[in-house]
């Protein structure tokens, strides 16, 4: 219903995007293609400084093989067949085209009839043939024109759909993104099969020219917030973006903050159920991870999986994974806290356990926890660094240095490998890692807090967090909602995931007027009568005992 | 405007380095006490006993195995003007810092509490953070306070769990004792209309061989610690001890009974029957119409025949009827015995002044001053009990009626 | 004034915390022995009509301050001073909730540390939520109300099972007739903590819509009043009168007592989460209205940047106010109460309610002569209905 407006605003954007390549090439680059071919392909050939993966093909055609021409494309970045049977092969059999006198018939056949490729544009500039060139497109030059084909023959060897190895669920579709913004956004339609899916295109860094698609469901997004994004990424002038975390850390709202403002998943199931709540997507090609974007905090505790489940299970399991937060950034500080403040809350035998295990400890509580988060967080990295097959080395030396030796030479307690070991199982049961390793920061805080003043700072600590988290906001909408501000018909979806059938809204604050997300009375509901009852197919005598 | 900012906050982390760790106290440098007594020495002073955990050789295990070589306890004494001194004047015998966040027992001796009262002693221990007001108090019988924390013990590893777990097992399973804890005797020296009451406790054995390893280093000990009835106490002095049935007799007007037995003589025959007390209430109401408040004691028991040494006809109704009526006969000449006494005594135990007081505080007003010496002893107590068997276990007659006279 | 909104509910939250914030902390309406529910329950009710008076009063005047209206009422002069007065009484309280909160935290748990430094990290946490503004404030007080709900359920599920609930501790009641009740509400409970709400007259202009601020104000006065009374009894009960009488932080004891299987105990913890939450609100409010009434009064552009004076003023004040605690306390509960609550919170406001009537009924009868009346009197019309 409103395509032509996206159209027309996409056409601005190519307009803007236009004028922005021709303010940095002016100077550089002769403007127009010519109408010589040698020249034409000098000029390519100086352009490139002679790469050797591109690769000139100079053909000769039409009558009595009068007419130069030349395909050009980038190795590697073509699907050689292609290239090969649908440009190359075409052109040379082809009969109409050996027919051909003048170079302007050539270029007519040759884009109507000759090609056999889905995408075919006539370019005139040198600026969009480079792109095209270098975004794995097949070009044909023709002396005397000053215009080049560009085929769409892009291919190559690129990782293929494989599961997810960050977003792991049981249940639910096992594709993952990768590295191919196309195939990306494909994925995505495949699930939303709906001419309201938009995507929107722009072309991001002054050297790598990376393309970023946003993506929303028009009249589900909000309309303000879509163009606070457009604002944004527009926004974006730097040389290169390698991966969508360049995009999040320029286009996020506050950077005075550990916690991510900015939703990241590799699942295409987890994009589109996003885009259905009104958020918008940002892929980015050349990396799996897809942007999502307003994020609210509660997003970063749940999986698409929750929603798979049932409602019963996802809540307990939600529950489950607050509590995971809370250890996970509490977890040391409270034990240090009860162990050099508050000993009378700690009960009596566990007290006595403890310090009896403290007893050859040298170091105060505080520096223990330390020594060991420390210890922790270097096996941690380290494992993550290491070639798979020395991954099991990791852990024996981790087990040993933690679990036996540390405490055999008194150096630790073990009700601390306890505590520090069960925190870092937690923070890696939170379902997002940019979560998981901002709680790990903040653990620290609490620690210091905890070892100065006990449970008093450690709850300080604990509010300025809460302020701190309340002050946050993406993309105008308060990081915290719908628990603060709380909205009653969002709390359902927090801690708790209420049954599907109760969805009956999108959310407020990021979704258009059109908010009826789904039919009246989707409660299913078993038929009433016992006659209704018994229509199944059993056959008689089938429900007694054999 | 950047750097005003960093200077802020190094001048904020520095104070916070500066200043934190003033309360801070790390647990292997703290002595835990596990209980703490006092008692009065000739000259006057007082006494002060504190049993401190070696936690190394209570939790065992880890550390090669310290445990059974030597004791869990290490228990140090020290003399004050008043109670406080005498803990600082402790603080000189030990390397730690004193840390009463544990300490669970409070022992008083008896020779003190029946002669200087137990009102002296107690502001020391409610006023200070660190000692809880749900900690125990019990006063050592026909022993020093302290000496009841010198003697080892098996099974419970700490004396002071000892004491207290016995207190509480007496307590569930036979109820002639209490927990009484500090903010229970502290309520009821200050109310007008309850006295206090507190368990007893007392060595058996020789107080000496009780303090060596050898003594829980055997089957049979030595020595041991026992809960040994309640103390009565009038206007915080020790007055009285009641043992047996008369102590139980006032946890059950306090209502505090979970559960007991009642033996039962039958047909002539004595103590042949066993019942025992599952559920339990027991009301006090005042009528005070007249000059002198009447106090109705009522008593709801319901519970099971646990041992038949006869040949009773449990199957019958009837016969079950007349035991329970047995049985209310038993348990209310128990408790009056024990309402009996205290009225001697003079020391209104069961809190029946309160009770006047709620229903009637005008009346109350008039009493309430000369309450234990003029008008708790003329009381009229009416003690009504209703008894219940509802089961008789997992046999309805005993073998003994089916075997051949 | 910033630009903020808050919503009803939020409003709601904000009242309930600041009602509990201190009133938890400080034995309140001990006075009244057994029946000091009773005293808060009336007490209560004398908050809803105090309410309705400052409400009144918003009601003529919904876009404004007070500090800004009490100049339109009393006149440019008067009004000003006694604007100003208002904002030292507000930073008065605000030092005083502060220190009732840094000596509980002293007494019971820190008494080695200065009561500087631990008041110190507080007015820094404070300082740092109100220059974030009000909207991040409201929205902090809806997560830890969630927080402060759980704590006192379980609480209260505590104290039941470990049975240290003894209803006859509240008995008799009414042993001394209603006299010392009513005596202890009209020289206490009425004004601490039920008249402080007089505070939110400066966070009125922020609500989104002004016709919720009647009901959902006296609902959180009940809400709490409620909740106050029901703890005050839980605590006799559970105390009996004569420890409460000689327990500086009642609620603390009480938690103290609970004692659940051998293990759930000593759960002072509980006990310094609720009330370091709460006093956080109470002070955040109470602050924060100094903190815009200051800059309103004496038109400053960026009301944030007064937020490190006047923390580092409260500060100051909290530590000076008094030099022991018995002090602190005789004069919160005896002393300000005549000489500061009463004129401040009843009189004075009751007086500008008369005055504004008058002034309104005066416009309004010019005005019933004008076709097209002003769009202040369609206000007040409005709410009216």
């Amino acid at each position: 219903m409103f395509s032509f407006l996206k159209r027309k605003n996409q056409k601005d954007d190519r307009k803007i995007q236009e004028k922005n390549n021709q303010i940095q090439s002016n100077n550089r680059l002769p403007n127009l293609i010519e109408i010589s071919l040698s020249k034409n392909l000098e000029v390519i050939k100086q352009k490139t400084g002679n790469s050797s993966d591109i690769v000139i093909r100079p053909l000769k055609i039409g009558h009595n093989s009068k007419i130069k021409i030349a395909i050009l494309y980038v190795k590697g970045m073509v699907d050689n067949q292609s290239v090969n049977d649908f440009v190359i092969e075409s052109i040379m059999n082809n009969q109409n085209l050996s027919e051909k006198l003048i170079p302007q018939d050539v270029l007519e056949v040759l884009t109507e009839d000759v090609v056999a490729v889905g995408g075919i544009k006539v370019v005139s500039d040198w600026e969009k043939l480079f792109t095209a060139l270098m975004s794995g497109e097949t070009i044909t030059l023709i002396d005397g024109i000053s215009k080049g084909i560009c085929a769409s023959t892009q291919g190559g060897q690129r990782r293929s759909v494989q599961e997810s190895t960050t977003n792991v669920s049981i249940r639910g579709s096992k594709e993952a993104f990768n590295e191919s913004i196309e195939t990306n956004i494909a994925m995505v339609r495949r699930i939303i099969n709906n001419t309201d899916l938009w995507v929107e295109s722009i072309n991001i860094g002054k050297m790598t020219k990376t393309e970023v698609s946003i993506m929303y469901i028009n009249g589900i997004a909000k309309n303000g917030i879509i163009e606070e994004v457009r604002k944004r990424l527009k926004r974006i002038n730097i040389d290169g973006i390698l991966e969508s975390g360049y995009i999040e850390q320029l286009i996020e709202d506050q950077t005075n903050t550990t916690f991510p403002t900015i939703h990241h998943t590799e699942r295409p199931d987890s994009v589109a159920g996003n885009l259905l709540e009104g958020k918008i997507a940002i892929f980015v090609n050349g990396t799996p991870f897809v942007l999502l974007v307003p994020a609210l905090f509660i997003d970063f505790f749940q999986s698409v999986e929750d929603y798979y489940e049932r409602f019963d299970i996802s809540t307990a399991i939600r529950f489950l994974r607050t509590v995971i937060f809370f250890i996970s950034l509490v977890g040391p500080a409270i034990y240090i806290a009860a162990t050099t403040f508050h000993q009378e809350m700690i009960p009596t035998e566990l007290a006595i356990i403890i310090a009896a295990q403290r007893e050859s400890v040298p170091f105060p509580a505080f520096i223990e926890a330390l020594i060991m988060e420390i210890t922790f967080e270097i096996l941690r990295e380290a494992g993550i660094r290491m070639p798979k097959a020395m991954g099991s080395t990791i852990s024996i030396v981790g087990a040993l240095v933690i679990g036996q030796a540390a405490i055999q030479a008194g150096i630790v307690s073990p009700a601390m490998v306890i505590i520090v070991s069960l925190t870092a199982i937690a923070s890696f049961a939170t379902p997002s890692y940019a979560v998981a390793i901002s709680a790990r920061l903040v653990r620290f805080i609490f620690m210091v807090s905890a070892a100065t003043f006990g449970f008093y700072g450690v709850i300080l600590v604990f509010i300025l967090l809460i302020v701190h988290l309340c002050s946050l906001r993406s993309f105008g909408v308060p990081y915290m909602s719908p628990l603060a501000p709380f909205i009653r018909e969002e709390a359902g979806d927090t801690i708790f995931r209420r049954p599907i059938w109760a969805y009956k809204k999108r959310p407020r604050l990021m979704s258009g007027q059109n908010r009826v997300s789904q039919g009246e009375d989707q409660k299913p509901q078993p038929p009433r009568t016992r006659i209704m009852k018994n229509t199944t197919n059993m056959e008689k005598g089938e429900r007694n005992e054999s | 405007m950047n750097h005003k900012w960093i200077l802020l906050f190094f001048i904020m982390t520095s104070t916070v380095f500066i200043s934190g760790c003033w309360s801070k106290k790390e647990l292997n440098e703290l002595a835990l006490i596990s209980a703490m007594a006092i008692d009065k020495n000739e000259e006057g002073k007082y006494v002060k006993t504190i049993q401190l955990v070696n936690p190394g050789n209570v939790a065992g295990g880890l550390q090669g195995g310290g445990s059974g070589q030597s004791p869990t306890v290490t228990v140090y004494t020290a003399m004050g003007d008043s109670v406080l001194e005498a803990h600082f004047h402790a603080t000189s015998k030990i390397s730690r810092r004193l840390y009463h966040g544990h300490a669970n027992l409070i022992v008083i001796s008896e020779e003190l509490a029946r002669e200087e009262g137990i009102t002296d002693i107690l502001d020391a221990f409610e006023r200070d953070p660190e000692i809880r007001t749900t900690s125990r108090v019990v006063i050592a019988h026909h022993t020093k306070a302290g000496d009841l924390l010198k003697s080892l013990t098996a099974i419970d590893r700490i004396p002071a769990e000892k004491v207290n777990g016995t207190l509480q097992t007496t307590e569930r399973a036979r109820g002639e004792s209490m927990k009484v804890t500090l903010q229970n005797v502290i309520t009821t020296l200050t109310s007008a209309g309850k006295e206090t009451v507190i368990s007893g406790f007392s060595i058996k054995g020789d107080i000496e061989q009780g303090k060596k390893m050898e003594n829980v280093q055997q089957s049979e000990l030595d020595t041991t610690l026992e809960s040994d009835g309640l103390a009565i106490f009038k206007e915080g002095k020790l007055i009285d001890w009641y043992q047996g049935d008369m102590s139980r007799g006032v946890v059950w007007i306090l209502d505090k009974i979970q559960q007991t037995d009642v033996i039962l003589d039958w047909e002539g025959q004595e103590n042949i029957l066993a019942y025992n007390v599952l559920r339990q209430k027991t009301k006090v109401s005042a009528d005070t119409t007249n000059d002198l408040p009447v106090i109705t004691v009522r008593v709801r028991a319901e519970g099971d025949i646990r041992e038949v040494r006869s040949q009773i006809d449990l199957t019958d109704p009837y016969e079950i009827l007349d035991i329970e009526k047995e049985l209310e006969k038993e348990i209310k000449k128990q408790l009056e015995n024990t309402v009996i006494r205290t009225q001697q005594n003079k020391s209104d135990i069961f809190g029946f002044g309160e009770v006047v007081h709620r229903s009637d505080p005008e009346k109350w007003k008039k009493m309430k001053d000369d309450w234990n010496d003029t008008y708790f002893p003329n009381l009229k107590v009416n003690v009504k009990v209703e008894a219940f068997i509802r089961r008789s276990g997992l046999r309805t007659n005993s073998y003994l009626s089916d075997m051949k006279q | 004034m910033e630009k903020a909104k808050i919503s009803a509910y939020q409003l709601f939250i904000l009242i309930v915390l600041f009602e509990l914030g201190s009133a938890l902390l400080v034995p309140i309406a001990i006075e009244a022995n057994q029946d000091a529910w009773l005293a808060i329950l009336i007490g209560m009710a004398g908050g809803f009509c105090l309410y309705l008076v400052y409400h009144g009063l918003y009601s003529y005047y919904p876009d404004i301050p007070p500090t800004e209206y009490i100049q339109k009422i009393m006149g440019s002069f008067l009004g000003k001073i006694l604007a100003f007065i208002y904002v030292l009484y507000f930073i008065y309280l605000s030092a005083r909730v502060l220190r009732d909160f840094g000596e509980m935290l002293i007494t019971a748990f820190y008494w080695e540390t200065p009561l500087f430094i631990l008041n110190t990290l507080m007015v820094l946490l404070v300082i740092y939520t109100i220059r974030k503004g009000i909207e991040v404030l409201v929205r902090t007080s809806e997560l830890l109300f969630i927080l402060i709900i759980l704590l006192g359920i379980s609480v209260l599920f505590l104290i039941v099972v470990s049975g240290i609930i003894q209803i006859s501790n509240l008995e008799p009641v009414l042993e001394e007739g209603i006299k010392p009740v009513i005596k202890t509400t009209f020289t206490q409970t009425l004004y601490f903590p039920f008249g402080e709400v007089i505070i939110f007259a400066m966070i009125f202009p922020y609500l989104n819509r002004p016709k919720k601020v009647k009901r959902i104000g006296l609902l959180a006065i009940g809400f709490s009043g409620l909740v106050l009374a029901s703890v005050i009894a839980i605590n006799v009960s559970v105390l009996g009168v004569n420890n409460i009488n000689r327990s500086p932080f009642p609620l603390l004891s009480t938690i103290q007592t609970i004692e659940v299987s051998g293990f759930l105990e000593r759960l002072d913890v509980y006990y310094i989460l609720i009330t370091v939450i709460g006093v956080f609100f109470k002070m955040c409010v109470f602050f924060y209205a100094s903190v815009v009434g200051t800059a309103n009064l004496f038109k400053v552009k960026e009301s944030a940047r007064l937020s490190f004076p006047l923390g580092l003023a409260i500060l100051i004040l909290s530590i000076t106010i008094a030099s022991n605690y018995s002090e602190h306390i005789k004069e919160g509960l005896h002393v300000i109460t005549l000489y500061l609550h009463l004129p401040l919170q009843v009189i004075i406001p009751s007086l500008l309610l008369l005055i504004a009537f008058i002034k309104n009924k005066k416009k309004k009868s010019k005005q019933s002569k004008n076709l097209f009346p002003k769009r202040k009197y369609r206000l007040v019309e409005r709410d009216k209905k």
